[in-house]
């Protein structure tokens, strides 16, 4: 039992995690995001069209697919982030309000265009969903053989991997590049990156796409990791909980993947003792509450201790002194 | 021809509504220190920001050692050699001070073997060696947040011979130093200049051109109205050629009387919001017809100890007296009634709602006592009739009188309307923080006069100001704050300017 | 064409009516955007247009249902238009607060769900149990906001997350009672309201055809006067626009902020919670488990496009609930998915999130022609004008 719990709360934390550090790119570079949630399932959209599309033609339960959609999802959550990079950093609309607005077009929109493109490819069928394949799993050698902690190297999702070395790649542009130095200061004291001939605009608008395309990633995983299919029903409210998670963890990468992991764990062990107390199924619904619910009890305790970046939130000026 | 090294020829730059530079020629001299001299808003900033490249002239053309130019970014101004230190630092509050410096022009080295990524050991190396090199002290591996004022501002300086610019554009540098930082501060541009930099210089300060510039270009209204040589010309004319007209140097101040004790504070001490002691067990009183003016360098206390006594912040030690009153912990509105008026530091973010009108702002102490609200409904002829009344006995101009926008008025009205709305409170304390910071010579001078009026009528007065000029030129009794301390309380005669500069960095005994 | 762009720049400037100017651009560009999508799938977009305002009940359809006729189709937008504007108010109190009330779908899920399991199954008559619908909403809907409010005050929590995990919290909980003890055996939703506890009449005859009396309607046209009275009129008001428009100097002022903060949220909660009712127990008559309305969204893009004003979000709701009453019809009618209503919504979201930009350029452009028309420098220096620093 503990392995199901190991094994289901790593598959639960890892796309969470990802997405944590899209949002963590975006404030950090001084661009508040509350648009995960919209960037992840357009994202999941677009990588779950291209499964759709590609599997009578490379044949079903061919595993390249997922890659492919992975990157498909890439792609389409940088690319549907730009209207939230135009709106904050172009048009210098209320960030608050384009995370939002944003949010709501991205579900507005994927549902039309699933519907419409499901009767297209379909002939004729109407439904607001696209059935993925399943994605198949794998032991990860040596490690799985440790006691306990081996679950979590055990019946692992390929997506594991790749988001860990996504996330491996995204702290080193962060914290070791000059791309990385610029969108942290920008974050700060934007003037001060203007002034040293950096490009803010320009750098916020990249930072946010990178989000976008991060976002995109972790919603594809839980499309083929909770449901494999992409409904609405994507939009569960996790990339809330991503964000929730980047605050708890300081708006840095490492203590935000430790949060992420809680999540996982706490979500699938409520789970789990759901299932050994025996309790009929809609009871699973009240385990479901518990990350949410767990979310504000620790907004409680960390939210006032934390130091977002200073500039967030705000459209940079360049003539402002 | 003479060689010049910088020239700006009939600069026009407008913005919307105003015209900032209007057909401006200045020529500089290879390795001369070269001053402009004018008012707040007399276009200063504003050329030189063209010369390093952040704006775009719309008229005229600059040439640098001879060549014609066209920036369009800094970028492009510090290729060609130039820099420049902002009034405002320009600086990552959170970045080391090596990280500040190369920011930009980071040194490039590769992680285990093969990923680029920016060099930080070399580059503190780098800067140890600079800032040795020209007697800057600095420490790189400091964080920029735990560094005072003036070595923020050696930063600024390493920043710039970094990039190894052999033009230097200081933009008011001396505002906010002392006496003997100030001092500092001219002896590196002296021997910057020996190292064959060409200096230029923005400034409202007379007796600083005078001790180190060459020439001076005297800017009024974004006209030029003469480039002098300082060695050969007078304070008094400089300062006549600077306002336009003729100013008189000495202030019209009468000598104190003073009555009961208005202020009493014991013993207070304040945490920021980090729970960090910022304020620490301060002592002082203020009697009614006194100005007790608080000396200190930026960010040593003297905020929140004014946020304080207004209630913004809270004491965490000590009691704070109204006369006679303990208001230690009562809340802002309770203060307001007992006779407490607040003119804060930071007019848009604190003083006044950009957004509401002005006869909106003017009563935001009163709006909802009768007659300008009953029994919680708002009264707007009232506001209207109080706005006028105010607008014409506090000169406040606005265009379309109490309707209009805070946000359409420039920034000297919108502090004569702050204080307006405070000194009708005819409170017994009135504390000014920075009441002059970004106002021309005409406002500053008004403002002063409307203190001393204040004092005269029989109010405390608290100013806490960062211009130690200010402070010499209005205050009855001076405290000197150090790191959240009064290190001295001094009648104000007895004190020079050089001494409260010594307190003012922290030595004991002067 | 540059003159036509002059004029809209003027229009879109001007101090009065210039955020009409902007609502309307908004609302032309997104049918524009729309006529483009139904083009791109080979439909007439004028064509959908009529046919969204037929099923809004604005047009006469082709034909009728035996006793129904175009009077039930515009009763049942009204039954719409009731819990839009109490939603989109519900928005706009605690935005001029400063704050997203994004919990308004939560809300009226609570309330909704409250006011059927108590009142909706008891044996109440209708002049007891309707009032108690009301007072249940308004009761829950301000529980909940001031719970966000008081997250946000004390703990610093932003309302944006805060609102997303209670509007989940709440879906579940709701989901989980009405599954384990209301749910109908046949339907699976929760079982249906009893009439005495519904605010509207229905099956009423008018004019020879049955329809559905909204009594929300006038419940909410009431309190969209009481919202602009309290903005505009009340020092309440004042200081919920002062911490709206800045908290540090609303407190300078001497406003409580963080009880102000608590009452917009509370204000607003209550606003959600009548929309809730009205929606559940009037429109409708029993709640779908797990599914939160959309309503609680649309509302966010009727205020944005009321340019936040309680009038203009009563135009607001008009429009966009033609679009949600006339999806049906115009789906069946032009074979169109009837989630576009929901993406004409969002564009219209979208260009209203833009508002400011639109007049942003208009102050440019004019800005510009004025420079232009500017005589020569060195005569427009003159005396009063404020400096640059």
């Amino acid at each position: 039992m503990l392995d199901k719990v190991f094994i289901d709360g790593l598959s639960f934390a890892a796309p969470l995690f990802i997405m944590a550090i899209g949002a963590i790119y975006s404030e950090k570079s001084g661009v508040t995001n509350l648009a995960i949630d919209g960037l992840q399932g357009f994202g999941a959209f677009v990588g779950a069209l291209a499964a759709v599309i590609l599997a009578p033609l490379m044949g079903e339960g061919n595993q390249a697919i997922i890659y492919i959609a992975m990157a498909a999802a890439f792609v389409g959550g940088g690319l549907y982030a730009c209207v939230h990079a135009l709106l904050c950093v172009k048009f210098r609309a209320n960030q608050v309000i384009s995370g939002v607005v944003v949010n709501i077009l991205a579900m507005s929109l994927t549902t039309f265009l699933t519907t419409a493109m499901n009767k297209a490819l379909t002939g004729g069928q109407s439904s607001n969903k696209f059935i993925l394949g399943i994605s198949s799993r794998f032991d990860f050698p040596v490690l799985c053989k440790i006691p306990v902690l081996g679950a979590l190297f055990r019946n692992m999702y390929p997506f594991e991997w790749i988001i860990l070395a996504i996330s491996v790649a995204a702290w080193y542009l962060m914290y070791k590049t000059r791309f990385g130095m610029h969108l942290r200061a920008c974050g700060e004291n934007p003037q001060a990156v203007d002034a040293a001939g950096g490009d803010v605009a320009r750098t916020r608008f990249v930072a946010v796409m990178l989000s976008g395309a991060l976002s995109g990633v972790g919603g594809m995983c839980f499309a083929y990791s909770i449901s494999a299919n992409f409904s609405p029903n994507i939009y569960m409210g996790y990339g809330y909980l991503a964000i929730a998670a980047m605050i708890f963890g300081n708006w840095n990468i490492l203590p935000t993947a430790a949060v992420c992991l809680f999540f996982g764990l706490a979500k699938s062990g409520g789970y789990q003792l759901c299932l050994r107390m025996g309790l009929p199924s809609n009871y699973s619904d009240l385990f479901m509450m518990l990350p949410y619910i767990l979310t504000l009890l620790l907004l409680a305790f960390f939210s006032k201790k934390n130091h977002p970046p200073a500039a967030a939130g705000e459209a940079y000026d360049k003539g402002k002194r | 021809m003479e060689d010049y090294i910088v020239e700006m020829r009939h600069i026009t730059k407008r913005f919307p509504g105003i015209v900032a530079n209007d057909d401006v020629t200045v020529q500089i001299r290879r390795g001369e220190v070269y001053a402009l001299l004018g008012e707040n808003g007399a276009g200063k900033s504003t050329l030189m920001s063209m010369l390093f490249g952040m704006y775009e002239p719309d008229r005229g053309e600059i040439r640098i050692r001879g060549e014609k130019v066209t920036f369009r970014s800094s970028n492009d101004a510090s290729a060609l050699g130039i820099g420049m230190v902002h009034q405002h630092f320009k600086l990552v509050d959170n970045y080391t001070v090596a990280e500040n410096i190369v920011l930009g022009r980071e040194p490039m080295g590769k992680m285990l073997g093969f990923l680029p990524c920016v060099d930080m050991k070399g580059a503190n190396r780098q800067i140890a060696e600079l800032s040795k090199r020209f007697g800057l002290e600095v420490n790189p591996t400091d964080r920029i947040e735990d560094l005072p004022v003036s070595v923020r501002q050696r930063v600024e300086i390493l920043k710039m011979l970094y990039r190894e610019a052999d033009i230097l554009i200081f933009d008011e540098p001396t505002a906010v130093l002392t006496p003997q930082e100030i001092d500092f501060l001219l002896k590196i541009i002296g021997e910057l200049r020996r190292g064959g930099k060409t200096i230029i210089l923005i400034t409202h300060k007379i007796e600083e051109i005078k001790k180190i510039a060459d020439r001076c270009a005297i800017l009024h209204r974004g006209k030029l109205v003469d480039v002098l040589d300082v060695a050969s010309t007078s304070s008094q004319v400089m300062a006549n050629m600077m306002v336009g007209r003729q100013v008189e140097f000495s202030s019209s101040k009468s000598a104190p009387h003073y009555r009961d004790t208005v202020l009493e504070v014991e013993h207070l001490t304040v945490r920021d919001a980090n729970k960090f002691e910022v304020v620490k067990d301060v002592s002082f009183r203020i009697r009614g017809g006194e100005i007790f003016a608080i000396a200190g360098v930026s960010g040593n206390g003297q905020g929140e100890l004014a946020d304080a006594i207004a209630g913004m912040l809270r004491a965490s030690g000590g009691t704070i007296r109204l006369n006679g009153a303990d208001i230690t912990d009562s809340s802002i509105r309770q203060r307001v009634e007992a006779g407490v008026s607040y003119i804060p530091e930071d007019r848009h973010g604190v003083g006044v709602f950009m957004d509401f009108d002005l006869s909106q702002n003017l009563a935001l102490r009163r709006y909802y006592r009768p007659p300008f609200a009953k029994k919680g409904i708002l009264d707007f002829d009232q506001f209207d009739g109080y706005a006028q009344r105010l607008i014409e006995e506090y000169d406040i101009r606005s265009g379309q009188g109490g309707r209009t926008s805070l946000r359409s008025m420039s920034g000297g009205n919108q502090q004569k309307a702050i204080i307006a709305r405070e000194i009708e409170q005819h409170a017994s304390l009135i504390i000014f923080v920075q009441p002059t910071r970004g106002l021309d010579i005409g406002a500053i001078e008004n403002i002063h006069r409307q203190i001393i009026a204040e004092r005269d009528k029989g109010a405390a007065v608290l100013l806490i100001s960062l211009e130690l000029d200010e402070i010499m030129e209005l205050a009855d009794t001076i405290g000197v704050i150090y790191n959240g301390q009064l290190l001295k309380i001094a009648e104000a005669s007895t004190m020079t300017s050089h001494d409260v500069g010594k307190y003012m960095m922290g030595v004991k005994e002067a | 064409m540059k003159k036509a762009i002059d004029k809209l720049a003027r229009a879109l400037d001007d101090h009065r009516w210039g955020s009409l100017w902007v609502s309307l651009l908004s609302i032309f560009l997104s049918l524009v955007c729309a006529s483009i999508i139904l083009l791109v799938m080979g439909k007439n977009p004028l064509a959908a247009f009529q046919s969204f305002l037929q099923g809004a009940g604005f047009w006469p359809k082709a034909s009728y249902g035996g006793g129904t006729g175009m009077l039930t189709d515009l009763f049942s937008f009204l039954n719409i238009l009731a819990p839009m504007i109490l939603a989109s108010l519900s928005f706009i109190v605690g935005f001029k607060a400063g704050l997203f009330n994004i919990g308004i779908s939560g809300q009226m899920l609570a309330s909704g769900y409250l006011a059927i399991s108590i009142v909706g199954y008891s044996q109440l008559n209708a002049v007891l149990a309707k009032p108690l619908v009301i007072l249940i909403g308004v009761a829950a809907g301000g529980l909940l906001g001031v719970f966000i409010g008081f997250l946000k005050y004390k703990f610093n929590i932003h309302e944006v997350v805060s609102t997303i995990m209670v509007n989940h919290i709440i879906n579940y909980l709701t989901g989980f009672f009405i599954n384990t003890y209301y749910a109908d055996p046949l339907t699976r939703t929760m079982k249906i309201c009893g009439s005495h506890a519904r605010l509207t009449w229905t099956n009423v005859q008018l004019a020879g055809v049955k329809c559905n009396v909204p009594l929300g309607l006038a419940l909410a046209l009431l309190a969209a006067f009481a919202v602009k009275f309290i903005f505009d009129k009340t020092v309440f008001g004042f200081e919920l626009r002062a911490v709206g428009q800045n908290p540090t100097c609303a407190r300078y002022t001497g406003i409580r902020v963080g009880s102000r903060i608590m009452a917009s949220m509370m204000l607003s909660g209550m606003l959600a919670g009548l929309a809730g009712v009205t929606y559940y127990c009037g429109c409708y008559n029993t709640i779908v488990p797990k599914v939160l309305p959309d309503l609680g969204y649309d509302a966010i893009a009727v205020a944005l496009l009321g340019n936040s004003s309680p009038i203009g979000a009563i135009f607001a709701a008009i429009l966009i609930s033609i679009f949600q009453t006339g999806s049906n019809y115009m789906s069946s009618s032009m074979g169109v998915a009837k989630e576009i209503a929901s993406l004409i919504t969002g564009i219209l979201l979208l260009f209203s999130a833009c508002g400011g930009f639109f007049r942003l350029m208009a102050r440019r452009r004019l800005d510009r022609a004025a420079d232009e028309a500017a005589p020569p420098a060195s005569e427009s220096g003159k005396e009063g004008a404020p400096h640059a620093g």
